[in-house]
């Protein structure tokens, strides 16, 4: 009896739970999908008839679909540097011990908690200086701000948990250090480099702040700040900036839940083994 | 010819002394087993001799060549480790080509290995499995086929045997000792495991400390243990060591509980001990020369076929002897005279240990 009760409990709270997380998706879609007049409504209009005229608006108006390609280059990119900077970083990190290691780790680790407004402004004015201004080169290299140190505190558990005799037997079956790295270490975090790939993706593909400042010509745009742009006149077209949205919240949502078992898996590799 | 010279090595990790120059001479094709109580240094030895270690002064000489400053791949050495460390993900085959592969050897070459080492090692049915899907045994036996199929001068064991259950290593100890004749490696084989290295050994290093006790053929360590460290460690169950007081001169060492034809050579030291093991006593007086112990039974216990008889002496020091079941019941509280005959008897320095003389053998 008691049993049931706390499972009936559980399951309420789970319900609370996904409903308070679901209910802004929801929102979201919905909206992207009701005519302006609908929007407002109250109480909500829950049954009504799609309409994908702001889906229409976002492709031809303001080009969102250039800015989601944008977006992708510079996600990608961004993903590409910090794993290739990050991950021999962590590794060394996890594995050589020398002077300063661990004020280096911290150091990585403090460099996650920057406020991006106060490295803006310098980086605006080197920026245009050597006329990375617009090029998605630019938020590629400001990005690594955050995504280097998100690798390096994620990879540093994961190649710490390698068990050290695994690679001094490659050293012994004749590897070199860097082909240890390559031939045993990395395959063997793999889960973990997918984790830190999708969670620094996920904060290049939301940036708008440095997006917004670096890139403001109409086709260096990335899809956050093509979606501000329909936010700045008087009137805002809200069906449009949802269809905005959903559009760049899919390809999250869909990462999210393809990953979502390495996630769990990744999080916790180092701590359980 | 890969002869091994350990060369006054010494190890330290900051102040503290973990090898204290070390002189081994490991001849070609020998199995040499590294015996000792955990944290006496034999596997920090073993992993500089790898080169996953420096050592803080000496040299370290393969086949004639010092290695001391060279890394462990061009050392031509393989390695079990104690947890047999195959890469997970990789197959069986690809854990042993891996090696094969990094030193360029032609497909058909790295083939014929894979082909000699996995029958040699009888692991050819699981070549196409990962590491995970296998028991520990057949992962011992990868890790051993991953270092025949290299064909090094010199293979190292690191307790290779201490994660598989008792039965599976008496089974397995056959194994090695199978294929170090097939193959032919010097094989240095670290272990704390005295019955292990009496079973292997072509010699045995004893270590304890970070020194060596003594370096002999099992024969010579259980047999004419250089010290009490070694007389106590060798052999199950251990030797009996009874603490006296001796006349320097006196012929014979007479105490209440112990009456010992004294030896020549022994007369300088005035506190001895004087072992015996199990095997060598039997129950009885004492006949002309022989040594004759006294003491009042302790405790029996039934170990199957014998029986091992706890007693203590006069003075409470203990003496453990073994012997045939039904050939006396013995009782609790029972007084017991052992007679043990003088090849039996092993004198050593009661202050430093050292034995005092060679028994007659």
């Amino acid at each position: 009896m008691r049993e049931r009760v706390l499972t009936t409990l559980h399951g309420f709270f789970l319900l609370l739970v996904a409903v308070l997380i679901l209910f802004p998706f929801y929102w979201m879609i919905a909206s992207s999908l009701k005519p302006e007049a609908l929007i407002f409504r109250l109480p909500p209009a829950w049954l009504f008839r799609p309409d994908l005229a702001g889906y229409g608006k976002a492709v031809t108006e303001n080009g969102i679909v250039p800015a989601l390609v944008n977006s992708v280059v510079v996600t990608a990119g961004s993903v590409a540097l910090g794993l290739i900077v990050g991950a021999p970083a962590a590794y060394a990190l996890a594995r050589y011990n020398f002077r300063g290691r661990a004020q280096i780790q911290f150091w990585y680790v403090t460099n996650w908690m920057l406020i991006p407004v106060v490295v803006l402004l310098p980086f605006y004015l080197l920026a245009a200086d050597i006329g990375l201004i617009n090029s998605p080169l630019a938020l590629i290299l400001i990005y690594q701000t955050f995504v280097v140190p998100l690798v390096v505190w994620l990879l540093v558990d994961q190649f710490a948990a390698v068990p050290v005799a695994l690679e001094e037997a490659a050293l012994l079956d004749g590897l070199s250090r860097f082909r240890v790295f390559t031939r045993i270490a990395l395959p063997l975090t793999l889960p973990g480099i997918a984790v830190a790939a999708i969670l620094a993706g996920i904060f290049a593909w939301n940036d708008l702040l440095y997006a917004f400042i670096l890139t403001p010509s109409t086709g260096a745009r990335t899809a956050p700040v093509v979606m501000m742009g329909f936010l700045g006149g008087y009137i805002i077209p809200w069906q449009t900036v949802m269809s905005c949205a959903v559009m760049i919240c899919a390809p999250v949502v869909v990462g999210g839940i393809a990953i979502h078992k390495y996630i769990a898996r990744g999080l916790t590799l180092g701590a359980v083994k | 010819m890969a002869e091994i010279v350990i060369d006054g090595v010494a190890k330290h990790f900051d102040s503290v002394e973990v090898l204290k120059h070390i002189d081994i001479t490991i001849a070609d094709g020998e199995f040499m087993v590294l015996l000792g109580p955990s944290g006496c240094g034999k596997t920090t030895l073993l992993r500089m001799i790898a080169g996953l270690e420096t050592p803080s002064s000496g040299r370290i000489l393969i086949g004639g060549t010092d290695v001391t400053a060279l890394p462990p791949a061009r050392r031509g050495v393989g390695m079990v480790f104690q947890n047999y460390a195959l890469y997970p993900h990789m197959t069986v085959r690809e854990n042993i080509a891996l090696g094969l592969k990094v030193r360029g050897l032609s497909r058909a070459e790295i083939e014929r290995r894979i082909e000699f080492a996995a029958n040699l090692v009888q692991i050819r049915e699981y070549l196409g499995r990962r590491p995970r899907a296998l028991s520990g045994g057949q992962r011992q036996r990868v890790a051993l086929a991953r270092v025949i199929a290299r064909e090094p001068a010199v293979s190292l064991m690191d307790e290779p045997l201490s994660n598989i259950d008792a039965q599976l290593r008496t089974i397995m100890r056959a194994e090695l000792l199978r294929i170090h004749r097939a193959v032919g490696m010097t094989t240095i084989y670290v272990t704390h495991d005295q019955e292990e290295a009496m079973g292997l050994g072509d010699r045995i290093t004893v270590m304890n400390f970070g020194h060596i006790e003594q370096i002999g053929t099992p024969d010579e360590v259980y047999g004419h243990p250089a010290n009490a460290f070694v007389a106590r460690f060798i052999g199950s169950p251990r030797m009996n060591l009874v603490r006296v007081e001796h006349h320097p001169g006196a012929a014979m060492v007479e105490t209440p509980f112990l009456r010992a034809p004294v030896p020549d050579g022994v007369a300088a030291s005035p506190k001895v001990l004087i072992g015996f093991r199990s095997e060598d006593a039997r129950p009885g007086a004492a006949g002309e020369g022989e040594t004759e112990v006294r003491g009042q039974v302790d405790v029996v216990e039934h170990l199957g076929a014998q029986i091992e008889l706890h007693f203590r002496t006069e003075d409470g020091q203990e003496v453990v002897v073994r012997r045939p079941r039904g050939e006396n019941q013995w009782r609790e509280g029972e007084r017991i005279v052992l007679a043990i005959p003088p090849r039996g008897v092993h004198f050593f320095d009661a202050g430093t240990g050292a034995a005092l003389t060679v028994p007659v053998s």
